[in-house]
């Protein structure tokens, strides 16, 4: 076995011995006739509990999932309005994030180069399994049509859905990065640099096969600047694939 | 279809809402700034510190303030960065590079500044949004204009040419905090302005964050009047007439944020010196890609930073 997949597959075993035991608690407040939201607490590898925002259609299932993996920031918004119409969608916070901040709250700007020098302590391995806990628990709920689950994100989405290749569609709507971050590590300590290459080689999106459909910005997917229209396009190809109408975010109202 | 530039924004004016201002930014506590640098921040160009003060109720709000290592021999122009709803503040180095003394605040509640003030996300928009008097974005918003007052403060900051600049909640509170410190700020950049026809906003969208007010309303029906006449005395439609500042105002027309009706309403409300950048196929971003090399001009003209006079 080569090392990036030893690595890869000691995080899986981890999650493996880590039961997830979520909790779902009803929000009134997200909820209408047309779905119901839950608050879900689980947890991940290293004793952490995790948090999530999930909404599931009313009526008769099962419907299409959709996966949200969590952006670079502090804050994730809970699942839009469009979205929670079509489908099961869970956004998942990892460690550190608002909502998934006890006992650990990660720092922005700081993050990004958390324990880069090792790739065992590197902050972002546990991320990525904080994305898979995600991923299981959304591919394993019962109103998910397991046929038709598609996930969103940055990178994050692409290793998720590399690493639990049970999804039908990724979009990736921007590169694993947090620009700057790395330069300021370095600028301090220059000698970091070989060990936080190796590292950050671990989760190369390029080593990530997926072989499903992937939408990537960038990557054949060329972002036009005019956001809306980028995102109604990309809201297209993610319905398309999944049996689900597309909707404009500003369209709703 | 949508005509966002003929719809019609009213937001009440409640006839205290000077008076309500007025007391809540009399009698501030002392800012008892500190500054530490952080060397691990700053470059061979800019040099970055942690900065702290105190502000409504005693909170203590922290920011970044940047300055450019190459200082000319007068003062430095000084520039408000003022963070979106969800967005930690990044230093403000780029602002620096280009001539600035640069402040970018963290409002109560961001990360580095909720020790004892956390409405969390989601819940800044509706935290007592009952009551005017004990509303979340009452200290947030003296926050950003106590970051007016430090940054004048600061030695080798010229305090008659300070700029303000931010987009969404920074486009909105930089609208607002113009019009509470007139004699302060010398201009300001808004984007796809926020916390604009905030009940209105409500309406239109059901993008995060004004759709935290139809949640707070599903649970709380009998608080719409309440939640109204609240959010009047926080509305930049109620502060804008008050600017005096030249204000470059930014928008796009699909924004599901902060819908472009409303963003149309405050620029025309404004009565100084403006200009308008409209942006179609755009949503949040609000053209960015293109709009911000004419913010930097803006700017630039007004403050007249000298690598660039």
């Amino acid at each position: 076995m080569s090392g990036f997949e030893e690595y890869w597959t000691a995080v899986d075993a981890e999650l493996a011995a880590a039961p997830a035991r979520p909790v779902l608690t009803p929000v009134p407040a997200r909820s209408t006739d047309a779905f119901t939201a839950y608050d879900v607490h689980l947890s991940s590898v290293g004793g952490y509990r995790i948090f999530g925002f999930l909404s599931v259609p009313r009526g008769d299932g099962p419907f299409p999932g959709l996966l949200d993996t969590p952006r670079y920031g502090s804050v994730n918004l809970a699942p839009h309005y469009r979205d929670r119409l079509r489908y099961v969608v869970f956004a998942v916070m990892h460690r550190g994030q608002r909502l998934a901040d006890s006992p650990f709250q990660a720092a922005y700007p700081g993050l990004f180069t958390m324990g880069i020098d090792d790739p065992a302590t590197y902050v972002y391995r546990a991320i990525v399994a904080d994305c898979l806990r995600g991923a299981e628990f959304l591919l394993d709920h019962p109103a998910v049509d397991p046929a038709r689950v598609g996930v969103r994100g940055d990178d994050l989405a692409l290793v998720t859905a590399s690493r639990r290749p049970r999804f039908s569609a990724v979009y990736v709507n921007a590169p694993f990065d947090a620009p700057g971050e790395l330069d300021d590590l370095l600028r301090a300590e220059p000698a970091a640099e070989p060990a936080a290459r190796a590292t950050l080689s671990l989760f190369d999106p390029g080593l990530h096969a997926v072989d499903v459909p992937v939408l990537r910005a960038g990557h054949g997917f060329e972002l036009t600047h005019e956001d809306a229209a980028d995102d109604t396009a990309a809201d297209a190809w993610l319905a398309g694939k999944l049996g689900v109408a597309p909707i404009a975010k500003f369209a709703v109202t | 279809m949508r005509d966002p530039e003929s719809a019609t924004i009213t937001v009440p004016r409640p006839d205290d809402f000077d008076a309500f201002w007025s007391a809540t930014l009399a009698d501030l506590p002392p800012t008892d700034v500190e500054l530490t640098p952080v060397p691990r921040l700053s470059t061979e160009l800019v040099e970055v510190f942690d900065l702290r003060y105190t502000s409504y109720q005693g909170v203590r709000v922290a920011a970044w303030y940047s300055v450019p290592r190459n200082r000319p021999a007068g003062p430095l122009p000084g520039i408000v960065n003022i963070p979106g709803y969800i967005s930690e503040p990044l230093p403000p180095r780029a602002w620096s590079e280009r001539g600035y003394a640069a402040l970018a605040v963290a409002p109560r509640g961001k990360l580095r500044s909720n020790a004892v003030f956390n409405p969390g996300y989601p819940g800044l928009l509706t935290h007592n949004i009952v009551d005017r008097f004990t509303y979340g974005y009452r200290g947030f918003y003296v926050d950003v204009v106590r970051a007016v007052d430090v940054l004048g403060q600061l030695p080798g900051v010229d305090p008659t040419r300070i700029g303000l600049q931010g987009s969404s909640q920074g486009g909105g509170l930089g609208i607002i905090t113009a019009a509470l410190r007139p004699d302060a700020v010398r201009c300001v950049a808004a984007g796809a302005p926020y916390l604009c026809g905030i009940r209105e906003s409500a309406r239109l969208t059901r993008s995060y964050p004004y759709e935290e007010i139809n949640e707070y309303l599903r649970v709380h029906p009998e608080d719409e009047e309440r939640v109204a006449e609240t959010v009047a005395y926080y509305d930049g439609l109620n502060f804008a007439a008050d600017v005096r500042a030249p204000t470059f105002v930014y928008l796009g027309m699909e924004d599901d944020v902060c819908p472009p009706e409303t963003g149309f309403a405050v620029y025309r409300a404004i009565t100084a010196e403006k200009e308008l950048h409209t942006y179609p196929r755009c949503g949040h971003s609000a053209g960015l890609h293109w709009v911000f090399p004419k913010v930097e001009a803006f700017l630039d003209t007004h403050l007249t930073p000298e690598g660039v006079r």
